[in-house]
């Protein structure tokens, strides 16, 4: 045991220690909201209004559609009249504005296509909307664009133009504007979970919990499986290995460098959520103040009990993989190669989410969160959708935990093996023959 | 020879000092061999790397395991520090089974060995004492004490990339001896060292020797086993072809050496009737008589054929012309 924590001290102090994991754990965060926020401010990026000139034949449509236009959320629609659009200020994620210009309809559409066209083509318009007489109990009208790929205009025009026509021909049909409104109010539906006893409210917080419990162990095994895999081969690299395997077992040292590796990760991932819980205290009063709902989801303590429970074994899990990889390699390219696969049995596992909470009672999904690579995951799903029975998630941990020990074992045989008979890569069967080698 | 007595009392001395420290029941039995293998075999699927291997190691000297590369001397060490284990035999370490507490008793300095490059030396070298059970603040003390001893003092808080490669090789020594242990195997240790640290190390080897210290030392380079060893075990083709004390293979190689400088006269010398085995050095020969061939006879024959003689001196065998001979018989 005390080799043991000379192996895992030794792995955590030089780490910890490296100016890699200082400089790594202060700009990651940099990075990821860097990660956030380029979106937002690409999409924030101001475009001119699009001007559109809508010939109204039916004489009703165009105060409708321009009031449709600009009820639309975070959205301002001005009018030709106001010149200084430019200058408005617009909320967050506002993608764009329109210029609505009526033309008079009382020309034959021939020649009003005509003069429309020329304005198009001199780019004094970005487009035109013919609205024939008979539209409101048709429902058909173009739209002549120069642009026809701006998808997303097109969409927020003819979605807007639908409830105007509808707005309309309930006007027509004597509908009072008190009914109108209700008519339009939008249904909630809201899942209501069966507890023993209490009916709580579930409003996809568990879910939005789960996957990120997923993500971060996601990004935890992506960011440390390598580093796992470069600790295994850096004794065959610098030929420790051999001192080392006369003074401590292979099994101890193999654990020593997952532990140890392992506390790294924790270390970080606690660094970085004690700064994110401090940003959330500091933040959460500020955004209350302005008006931002954030509640914590109503999740018992238990089950942050399973998210801490499954979120190590599906690291352990993952990173004894990558320690049995590197067992089998001489250098880390090699191992960076063969670990491809490891990321996508990862990625299959997160797919696994759908199927599990759709029916989490099913054959299926007992089966995947009893596998040790699938468990963590789906597991979790099964727990905030219909808890399983408890002896049903010791198994699973069981099972896991139980897996994560005899791959290492395996792995400790490998490397040995490998290690008295240097320069060679494992294939498959001899690393099987290895294992069960002296 | 009275050198030798003296030799022999400071090692019994050093020995009951040391011994003081173990237990009683292991310092009885440890008091004549400290490693013991008995009828060792070990195969790597059909190859077999050590053939029934019977060898005694005894306390308080310098055993020298040579042969060439191949032979089986870095798997016989690998299952006395207990890497491998024998497939049949058994192997025991001062009187014990060999487990994880006899480990710890040695030092190992394989022929594979590095250092951490990111790792500053003090800390590598408390690493290695901590495996061995090592701990504490006399890790320190031991630290400063091997560091002056191999003049490195002043690296102690330097990473060893930024040693060169002698000096590298001069920590990896210490890691090997840092835990203060009772058997010591080296193998090849001198490999790639230069004149002034092989005399360096040499004096380490001979000191520990002096303390007590039972040491294995494996190599191919039979000059330098020449001047250490007190016994040896020649190893060909995973099978001992010779062991016992160096002075008494020696001897019992007797004196049907001749070391000869002359010009001309190659032709005797091929002679297989008065010439059993010749090595040519750079300016004389070493020619192993043949059974029943006698020196004058030679020396006339030599003269006969018109050499002009400038050496002609009945020698002992060196270890090399005696390590050549037994290897190509067993061959």
């Amino acid at each position: 045991m005390m080799k043991l924590w000379t192996v895992v001290k030794r792995e955590y102090m030089q780490r910890v220690r490296a100016k890699m994991f200082i400089v790594s754990t202060i700009l990651l965060p940099l990075v990821m909201s860097l990660f956030a926020l380029v979106p937002a401010i690409i999409l924030n990026i101001e475009t001119p209004p699009l001007r559109v000139a809508v010939v109204d034949q039916t004489g009703k449509m165009f105060a409708q559609l321009k009031q449709e236009l600009s009820s639309e959320p975070d959205q301002a629609t001005t009018t030709t009249g106001q010149n200084d659009n430019t200058s408005q200020r617009r909320g967050f994620g506002s993608r764009g504005k329109f210029v609505l210009d009526e033309v008079s309809a009382n020309q034959p559409t021939e020649q009003i296509r005509a003069t429309l066209d020329q304005r198009l083509n001199a780019k004094e318009l970005d487009g035109y909307i013919i609205l024939p007489p008979d539209f409101l109990s048709s429902g058909k009208a173009d739209f002549f664009t120069r642009n026809a790929g701006d998808l997303v205009s097109y969409g927020r025009l003819s979605s807007a133009l639908n409830r105007a026509v509808r707005q309309q021909r309930l006007i027509e049909a004597n509908v009072d504007t008190k009914t109108r409104q209700d008519l339009f109010k939008p249904a909630e539906l809201q899942a209501v979970r069966i507890g023993a006893g209490t009916q709580e409210r579930d409003s996809g917080e568990r879910f939005a919990l789960v996957f990120g419990v997923g993500l971060v162990m996601y990004i935890a095994i992506l960011m440390y499986g390598q580093i796992i895999l470069g600790a295994v081969i850096e004794e065959k690299e610098t030929r420790i290995a051999e001192i080392l395997f006369s003074s401590v077992k292979p099994f101890t040292l193999m654990m020593g460098k997952l532990v140890g590796v392992s506390l790294v990760a924790l270390t970080q991932f606690a660094i970085w959520g004690l700064a994110f819980s401090v940003f959330v205290l500091y933040g959460a009063s500020a955004l209350a103040a302005s008006g931002v709902k954030g509640n914590i989801p109503s999740v018992p303590i238990s089950h942050y009990i399973y998210f801490g429970l499954f979120f190590l074994l599906g690291y352990f899990i993952y990173g004894t993989i990558y320690a049995l990889v590197g067992s089998m390699v001489t250098t880390a390219q090699e191992g960076g190669q063969l670990a491809v696969p490891i990321i996508l049995i990862l990625v299959v596992s997160f797919y696994l989410f759908y199927p599990v909470s759709r029916s989490p009672d099913s054959n299926f999904s007992f089966w995947v969160s009893m596998i040790p690579f699938t468990a963590p995951v789906s597991m979790l799903v099964r727990i905030v959708t219909q808890t399983p029975p408890l002896w049903q998630i010791a198994l699973s941990l069981l099972i896991g935990f139980g897996s994560v020990l005899a791959i290492m074992w395996v792995t400790a045989r490998i490397y040995r093996v490998g290690m008295l008979m240097y320069g060679k890569r494992a294939s498959v069967t001899e690393a099987l023959r290895w294992a069960r080698q002296t | 020879m009275p050198q030798r007595s003296i030799k022999g009392t400071e090692t019994l001395v050093a020995f009951v000092l040391f011994s003081g420290i173990n237990d009683k029941r292991t310092c009885m039995v440890a008091s004549e061999i400290t490693v013991k293998l008995d009828r060792v075999t070990k195969s790597f699927g059909e190859f077999t790397a050590v053939k029934e291997l019977s060898l005694d190691v005894r306390a308080g000297r310098v055993f020298g395991l040579l042969g060439p590369n191949g032979a089986g001397k870095t798997t016989t060490i690998r299952m006395i520090v207990n890497i491998t284990a024998p497939d049949s035999g058994s192997i025991s370490l001062f009187g014990h089974k060999i487990d994880q507490k006899t480990q710890d008793r040695i030092g190992y300095l394989p022929e594979e060995r590095g250092l951490y490059r990111r790792m500053r030396v003090v800390d590598q070298l408390r690493f290695f004492a901590e495996l061995k059970n090592f701990r504490g603040r006399k890790v320190e003390a031991k630290i400063d004490e091997w560091l002056a001893r191999v003049k490195l003092p002043e690296w102690k808080n330097k990473r060893s990339m930024e040693l060169s490669k002698g000096m590298q090789q001069k920590i990896q020594f210490i890691t090997s001896v840092i835990h203060d242990p009772d058997l010591l195997i080296l193998d090849e240790p001198f490999s790639g060292l230069d004149p002034i640290n092989v005399e360096l190390l040499k004096d380490i080897v001979l000191d520990l020797k002096r303390a007590g210290k039972t040491i294995i030392f494996s190599t191919h380079q039979m000059e330098v086993a020449e001047k250490l060893c007190d016994d040896i075990c020649l190893l060909n083709r995973s099978q001992k072809v010779l062991d016992g004390s160096l002075r008494e293979i020696k001897r019992s190689f007797g004196r049907n050496s001749v070391a000869v400088r002359c010009e001309g006269g190659d032709g005797v010398l091929d002679d297989p009737a008065l010439v059993s085995k010749v090595v040519r050095h750079a300016d004389e020969a070493h020619a192993l008589l043949a059974a029943g061939a006698d020196a004058q006879v030679l020396l006339k024959r030599l003269i006969g054929s018109g050499a002009v003689i400038g050496k002609f001196e009945m020698v002992e065998p060196s270890l090399n012309d005696i390590f050549i001979t037994k290897v190509t018989e067993s061959t």
